[in-house]
């Protein structure tokens, strides 16, 4: 028999629901497992055992009761502020019932601890934080992806079945393809935000969920969202490609890796691959770099500029300074690219139901030196991996990363998808369809250091 | 005055950036903000380049959902 820890959370909800796991039990074992598995990794930066008890005995009956979640370290619980992964934030936070948390709540789930991320947000490997940086499950010498780098490790090395995220320039989708999980980045405006630090001006971060399939995720994102997502099955699947840097400028093993993949979901759902173009992807990138920094800027004056505390990492002091020399001129030039990349993609999605790429260029570097080797050029994974994430924030579309292989090293290749505005379940249909076609091989590979337990009986 | 992008003129603005704004910086947020300005600075000059006077803004954009 399975261990329940094992057990992926649609597993987890109907295992309670049935009466064959005790969700108090399970409770008191994903803590243990927590103690005992988390050391090497550093993803969950804070556990709560009271308040964990004290919610799962108020869970009502709802979809996800007693299954134990993990909380990224950007939204507010009623008992603890969040912190972002730094040690000093430019906007006051509190406690509070914040959106994820609620819609947690109101599904029955526990919050059992909360995941490590990237400090301020502000990258894509989890290798900076307050706490010290997380680990990859896949290899704790590598970067687990970031920024919701703990939300990832946990879900991968089978501490909770489960996390929710915040993507704002693909923070959920690079973690997911560094430790061979699904993550989707809603359409924007559709699940749960309110408490997030940013949520009153941010017009490019969203919650999402980090879970090891895209049924997982479906489960996860109908809480997030309000409202259940709709299971279909994909058919006819126009996939559009784009022969450019995102596509073409990655390693051989991902390119292979992520040409298979739309190759086998093109089979599976009986559909068609359209090359597409989509130019200006680079001032895309840039332009949704430029308003998500000046919508973080709130808060800092240069009077607290000038009281930073040294507990922030270099990076962080000199950004946030930095930050308050962009001209106005460029914001405003990027809200115009963003209009344009918004016409261009619906005038697109008249004609391919979604987009393809990797997720990211190269699979998970070193945590001591995050950098990637690609056709053109070697580059910080930092920089590599943004141009690929950055036009689903710009725009407000929903994008999706899913496992997609292995690489030589044993290490995860991601594909994205992205789709029309509302299309989200689209993508879960289609991340269902890929799995389908590869006999669920890579959302069911584990780590080793999450390899399945098992139990007589 | 010639445009240019080179190294002096980076550190000369962000130093007079910060001062007119004042931001007091040490050596370290210097080198922060140099290699940041360096990677930053030559394609956000492609940005403002770009001729976007035929792309009628967007009013209250609803990111939720395709442009009107």
């Amino acid at each position: 028999m399975t261990d329940p820890l094992d057990l992926g959370l649609r597993a987890q909800a109907a295992a309670i629901a049935a009466g064959e796991v005790d969700p108090a039990e399970l409770l008191e074992a994903t803590l243990a497992r927590i103690e005992e598995r988390n050391p090497a990794l550093n993803a969950v930066v804070e556990t709560f055992p009271e308040r964990s008890r004290e919610m799962l005995a108020a869970a009502p009956d709802g979809p996800l009761h007693g299954v134990p979640v993990v909380l990224k370290d950007e939204w507010p619980l009623p008992w603890r502020a969040q912190r972002f992964g730094a040690a000093e934030l430019t906007v006051h936070t509190a406690p509070g019932e914040s959106g994820p948390y609620r819609a947690l709540r109101d599904a029955g789930a526990v919050v059992v601890g909360i995941g490590n991320m990237h400090e301020l947000g502000g990258g894509t490997t989890g290798n900076t934080s307050v706490y010290g940086p997380a680990r990859n499950p896949w290899d704790p010498e590598r970067c687990p992806g970031g920024s919701s780098s703990g939300p990832a490790a946990s879900v991968a090395a089978r501490l909770v079945p489960a996390a929710v995220g915040a993507d704002g320039l693909g923070s959920v989708r690079f973690p997911a393809a560094y430790c061979g999980l699904t993550g989707l980045k809603p359409t924007f405006g559709r699940a749960a935000m309110e408490g997030h630090h940013m949520a009153p001006v941010t017009t490019l971060i969203v919650s999402g969920p980090l879970c090891a399939d895209a049924g997982d995720c479906r489960l996860l994102a109908s809480s997030l969202y309000g409202e259940e997502l709709a299971a279909g099955k994909a058919s006819g699947l126009r996939i559009g490609v784009v022969r450019d840097a995102v596509s073409e400028d990655v390693t051989p093993e991902v390119a292979a890796a992520c040409e298979a993949a739309v190759e086998a979901l093109r089979a599976e759902t009986g559909g068609e691959v359209r090359e597409i173009e989509l130019p200006d992807l680079e001032a895309a990138t840039l332009s949704a770099l430029l308003i998500i920094n000046s919508e973080a800027a709130r808060g800092a004056t240069p009077a607290r500029l000038n009281q930073l505390s040294p507990e922030l990492s270099p990076i962080a002091r000199g950004t946030l300074k930095y930050r308050m020399l962009l001209p106005a001129a460029a914001a405003a030039q990027a809200q115009l690219v963003r209009t344009l990349m918004r016409r261009r993609l619906a005038a697109l999605f008249a004609a391919v139901d979604v987009i393809a790429w990797p997720t990211v260029p190269a699979p998970a570097p070193p945590l001591e030196a995050p950098i990637v080797e690609l056709p053109s050029r070697t580059s910080t994974a930092d920089q590599a991996n943004v141009r690929g994430a950055a036009l689903a924030n710009l725009t407000g579309i929903p994008s999706i990363s899913l496992p997609a292989g292995l690489s030589d090293e044993g290490l995860p290749i991601g594909l994205q998808l992205q789709a029309a505005w509302g299309a989200d379940e689209l993508l879960l249909d289609a991340a269902e369809a890929l799995e389908r076609a590869n006999g669920r091989r890579w959302v069911e590979s584990l780590p080793p250091l999450a390899q399945a337990t098992t139990t007589e009986g | 005055m010639e445009a240019t992008t080179d190294g002096s003129q980076a550190d000369q603005f962000i130093a007079a950036g910060l001062a007119s704004l004042g931001i007091e910086a040490d050596e370290v947020d210097l080198a922060i903000m140099g290699a940041l300005h360096g990677l930053l600075w030559p394609p956000l000059l492609e940005l403002l380049d770009m001729d976007l006077g035929d792309v009628a803004p967007e009013r209250c954009p609803d990111l939720s959902r395709e442009p009107q």
